[in-house]
């Protein structure tokens, strides 16, 4: 099972595209467990997941949770601005994807 | 070349919101305040509670102030000495930082503060009372000093612990044991350290540190926090962080938290006492008048008329998707999906609806048009008017919040006319383009 961790200013946000991400993973037949943190939450959340993804409003998080995600060997990235704007789940989940099988 | 000066821009500017979001002590400080905020919610329902406007109507007097009295124990309680709050969340969570045991580096910061806090109560005229400690000492009026304290009483335990000023136990004592050690020399340390200093101050200049720092920086720092013009500033600063796509207020919040909620706090003490407060600005202020209408930028009226009065696609689209959390105050899709981020045919009404708005909501308040809030805390995610009637317990601080909508609307309306022709332009030729390609 894939665990996508998405992580914003307090996860509010990025808990709209989670319900969207998983609409989408759903109708693939993925079975994925995709969850949203605010920051305070994100470096603890991080051990239980494959791959974090970042809000853009909070892109300066990018550097500090790459250093702690090093521990756990997971990918860290920003997520597209207009996919987030828009709440795009299948573009969002496809950027995680594709990150986690770049690894 | 306008596309690589804003890149420019923000290449400049991330690493500035970074450093100070990521900020070792502003980062304890957030978490600090937000150990005492669902404390505050707690005490701000009991006010809301004692202070229904129709009470007086359905209640006997003498009755309305049993129920009062009843109540005023959940605030005292809570904001009353939110102090207590703030510095053992900061003690705890600086240590918690350090990877040493945090629950020692609360409680020492918490003694380090009371080291320094007078056990007697003296008012004017009146003999000195022995044994209590003036409440308004733990509340709004030590703050400044409590967050003071914390942090340096933080960083000394931390500097003895990792120095290793500590007994070394033998193996086979149980880890509680020794653990009960190790913390023994920093906390004998740094609570020495503190009771040194309120010895010299109260002995030797016969004052206290809550007053010394009371006057030297909580007052001229609130009190310049208080102005219009660092709010504006601060609105500014906001709005413009936004706009290159960074979470503003996480980055000025950091910094005028402190500030914002002593306001408020004296704002509620007032209220509870005499029912009318100090300060216009407060956390509630910028909470409720700045944020509180959709979200950063009040883009609330900007969703409705997306979705009433503009005709393309795009937006009607954008609409739709921002409203519902528009509502509860969560705009990130207006944010990146209208997109506000990096658009300079938005950047003036932007910057300048918000702006216009404080400047009104401000000179409402401070004529006394309107009443500011309470005090009462108000979580940001609750919708407009309703939180605005809570916030000043009054239906004109609601009624304020329409006025501040229709401002919005109207310094937005022709530049969202704008995008919206060109959208339908651009999707007309998009259509026409589809459409042969479909004969071809």
């Amino acid at each position: 099972m894939r665990k996508i961790l998405l992580a914003c200013s307090s996860g509010m946000s990025t808990s709209l595209l989670v319900t969207k991400m998983q609409a989408y993973a759903k109708e693939m037949g993925d079975d994925v467990k995709i969850w949203a943190v605010g920051q305070e939450k994100a470096k603890e959340e991080m051990a239980k997941a494959d791959i974090v993804l970042i809000g853009p409003q909070m892109s300066f998080l990018k550097a500090e949770l790459q250093n702690e995600a090093k521990k756990y060997g997971i990918p860290v990235e920003v997520i597209d601005m207009v996919a987030y704007g828009l709440a795009d789940g299948k573009k969002v989940y496809e950027q995680a994807i594709q990150l986690m099988e770049e690894r | 070349m306008q596309k690589s000066w804003f890149d420019a821009f923000s290449r400049f500017l991330v690493p500035i919101a970074g450093k100070l979001n990521n900020n070792r002590y502003l980062k304890v400080l957030r978490d600090a305040f937000m150990l005492a905020f669902p404390l505050t919610i707690f005490g701000s329902i009991a006010v809301v509670l004692a202070n229904l406007p129709f009470l007086d109507r359905v209640m006997s007097e003498g009755a309305l102030n049993t129920f009062r009295s009843a109540l005023n124990i959940a605030p005292q309680a809570t904001m009353g000495i939110m102090s207590i709050f703030v510095v053992f969340g900061i003690g705890y969570y600086l240590s918690k930082s350090y990877e040493i045991e945090a629950i020692f580096g609360g409680a020492i910061a918490l003694v380090s503060f009371l080291l320094l806090t007078p056990f007697f109560l003296q008012s004017e005229g009146q003999e000195v009372v022995q044994n209590v400690i003036p409440l308004d000492r733990l509340g709004a009026k030590g703050m400044f000093l409590g967050m003071i304290v914390a942090f340096t009483a933080g960083e000394m335990y931390r500097w003895a612990v990792q120095r290793d000023f500590t007994i070394k136990m033998p193996a086979g004592v149980p880890p509680a044991v020794s653990r009960s050690f190790s913390a023994l020399i920093p906390t004998l340390m740094t609570l020495s350290v503190f009771l040194i200093i309120n010895i010299v101050v109260t002995q030797l200049f016969k004052t206290n540190m809550h007053d010394v720092v009371y006057h030297a920086i909580q007052a001229p720092l609130v009190g310049l926090g208080s102005g219009i013009v660092p709010t504006l500033i601060a609105v500014f600063v906001t709005q413009i962080l936004w706009f290159f796509g960074l979470h503003g207020q996480i980055i000025i919040n950091s910094v005028m938290d402190p500030i914002w909620n002593t306001l408020s706090l004296e704002n509620l003490n007032a209220y509870m006492d005499k029912g009318e407060v100090p300060h216009v600005i407060s956390k509630q202020f910028i909470e409720i008048y700045t944020v509180g209408m959709g979200g950063t930028g009040m883009t609330l009226a900007v969703v409705v008329a997306m979705l009433l009065f503009m005709k393309s696609k795009q937006l009607k689209q954008v609409g739709k998707l921002a409203i519902g959390p528009g509502i509860f105050n969560v705009n990130e899709p207006v944010i990146f999906g209208l997109p506000i981020v990096m658009n300079p045919l938005i950047l003036f009404p932007w910057i300048v609806a918000p702006m216009v708005v404080t400047l009104v909501t401000y000179l409402a308040m401070s004529t006394g048009i309107v009443p500011p809030p309470t005090g009462v805390a108000v979580p940001w995610t609750v919708p407009i008017l309703i939180n605005g009637i809570m916030a000043t317990n009054s239906i004109a601080g609601g009624l304020l919040q329409l006025v501040n909508f229709t401002i919005v609307l109207a310094i937005w309306f022709p530049f969202l006319k704008f995008i919206d022709r060109m959208n339908l332009q651009k999707e007309r030729e998009e259509g026409k383009g589809e459409s042969t390609q479909n004969a071809s």
